[in-house]
């Protein structure tokens, strides 16, 4: 490297920093149809955040984003097992209303989860669609955080929607995963015309040249990172955000210090 | 250790990058920003243009820097734009070109021995590899049914598969890795945690090369995830760049 960084050099040297740990506020758990995992078992899940220095990983069961009911549930165990480390994100199915108020009810009996999760595309759903409304009129009675799967151009969970759903619900904590993936500057003006509204990383760490956008555009204390473990190995990710055009503080920010104040997490 | 990328190009493609790199400084400004210190080249006029073009452009990279070393895209013989499989042969002795890349979907041709038997023929004898891109170049996954038609007719071939989808590949590429002594893939966007550790274990360090896909993507992320690959370092020392290194010293032009 030709440049300057404490942090960078420690990560380069050691595959983690200490001083500079990280939280994945984007993670999922257990298998999934398109995809093989050699890491997906929990203790294999924590050998990784351990050797990358990732001290809290915020998850969403691949079970619970096909099958609510069964699948939250059953995450909460693995949660549970590890309440230092995991904290888990609630799914969402709008495809099933009738469960969705329930799903909000179940919520609050089990430890651990932190927010909602909503995969609006894959749904083909919009997150302003009136099955979504319960738990958003939840989360914005108790400024809960939503991880949104979000992509440019989707009509379900573009940066379009996530504006209008960020006006609606000013109190419910909206971070767009993927960054509204390919509108970067559109994403950002959202990220930054709403406080509300943050820019979650995973995938578009690794795009040469947007997350300059976002913290020019929205400012790094706007911005989470996350890298949808176990699909990706959080180094990638990491080293997408070390190697970036931006400073110190913004990979503080970025890394760690914007999570721990949204999701009140202790580092 | 050297980071020889094998997966990265420059020039000015009909819809530019994010961040583009227009000429070789903008891919060796990248390369000292992260520590890589070779780079396996070609000018994107050898697949958004033509390599009647791109090939002779490519050479330039040369010219900027011996860290870059130039590839250069195939054509099927039969329409003659590169000449036929001796010319092409003997432009790239003169020229010290020592790898390849094909771009079926792109060119609009199958990569196929009817097409090239003549040519992979030499290829394999010479020990020259032959890159396929994953992305739509040569029609995204169908790359990996292209590479096992390849590979059944001429199996000891190295063929490279670079660049990767952000759904896991595994279940496609795994069994060419079994069956095909020489195939493999680039490291550029294979990101699944574990990866590259397993592959290396399962089927030894020589079936990864180490690849960035700049400038659409950055260097550092690929580079970190090899840097610290859960892997022995000799394993990380092939994958990093011995490979390639040894592929195009080995070839025999
Ligand atoms: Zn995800």
């Amino acid at each position: 490297m030709n440049f300057t960084s404490p942090i960078v050099e420690e990560y380069v040297a050691h595959g983690r920093s200490a001083d500079c740990p990280v939280i994945n506020t984007h993670a999922h758990f257990g298998p999934y149809k398109a995809i093989y995992f050699p890491m997906d078992a929990p203790e294999q899940v924590l050998h990784t955040m351990d050797a990358c220095g990732v001290r809290w990983l915020i998850a969403a069961a691949h079970g619970a984003l096909v099958d609510t009911d069964r699948g939250n549930k059953e995450f909460a165990e693995v949660i549970a097992r590890y309440p230092d480390r995991l904290k888990g994100y609630w799914a969402i199915n709008p495809g099933y209303p009738e469960r969705v108020v329930r799903e909000v009810a179940a919520f609050e009996q089990f430890e651990g989860f932190v927010g909602f999760k909503f995969l609006s595309d894959y749904y083909q759903y919009p997150i302003t669609g009136p099955n979504y409304a319960p738990a958003l009129e939840y989360a914005n009675e108790h400024g809960l955080p939503i991880l949104l799967h979000t992509w440019g151009g989707s009509p379900y969970d573009g940066p379009d929607v996530v504006e209008e759903t960020a006006r609606r619900y000013p109190n419910a904590r909206l971070l767009m995963g993927h960054a509204g993936y390919g509108e970067w500057e559109r994403a950002s003006q959202v990220a930054r015309d709403y406080p509300n509204v943050f820019l979650e990383l995973t995938a578009a760490y690794r795009v040469r040249g947007a997350l300059e956008i976002m913290v020019r555009v929205a400012g790094s204390e706007k911005i989470t990172f996350g890298d949808d473990h176990p699909w990706f190995d959080p180094r990638y990710g990491i080293g997408g955000v070390l190697f970036a055009h931006i400073s110190d503080e913004d990979r503080r920010n970025i890394l760690y210090r914007n999570a721990q104040r949204v999701f009140g997490l202790p580092v | 250790m050297e980071f020889f990328d094998c997966n990265c190009w420059y020039g000015v493609p009909m819809s530019p990058p994010l961040d583009p790199a227009p000429t070789p400084a903008e891919v060796l400004a990248e390369m000292d920003r992260v520590g890589v210190q070779r780079a396996l080249v070609r000018n994107c006029a050898v697949f958004e243009e033509s390599p009647e073009v791109g090939n002779p452009l490519t050479l330039q990279a040369r010219e900027a820097s011996d860290r870059l070393v130039p590839a250069w895209a195939i054509l099927p013989p039969q329409t003659g734009e590169l000449g036929d499989v001796a010319t092409f042969l003997a432009a790239m002795k003169a020229a010290g070109v020592a790898a390849l890349w094909a771009y079926p979907n792109a060119h609009r041709y199958l990569l196929n021995t009817t097409t090239f038997g003549a040519l992979f023929e030499e290829l394999q004898d010479r020990g020259i590899p032959l890159f396929l891109p994953r992305e739509e170049g040569s029609g995204g996954l169908m790359c990996y049914a292209a590479a096992n038609e390849v590979l059944r007719d001429f199996p000891r071939l190295t063929l490279v598969v670079a660049g990767h989808g952000s759904w896991g590949e595994d279940r496609y590429f795994r069994p060419l890795m079994e069956r095909f002594p020489n195939f493999a893939v680039d490291t550029s966007c294979y990101e699944l945690d574990g990866g590259i550790a397993e592959i290396c274990r399962k089927y030894g360090p020589h079936r990864l090369l180490f690849g960035t896909a700049f400038p659409i993507m950055r260097m550092g992320g690929a580079y970190l995830g090899l840097l610290h690959a859960e892997i022995s370092d000799d394993h990380r020392a092939w994958v990093a760049g011995g490979n390639l290194k040894r592929l195009l010293e080995q070839a025999r032009l």
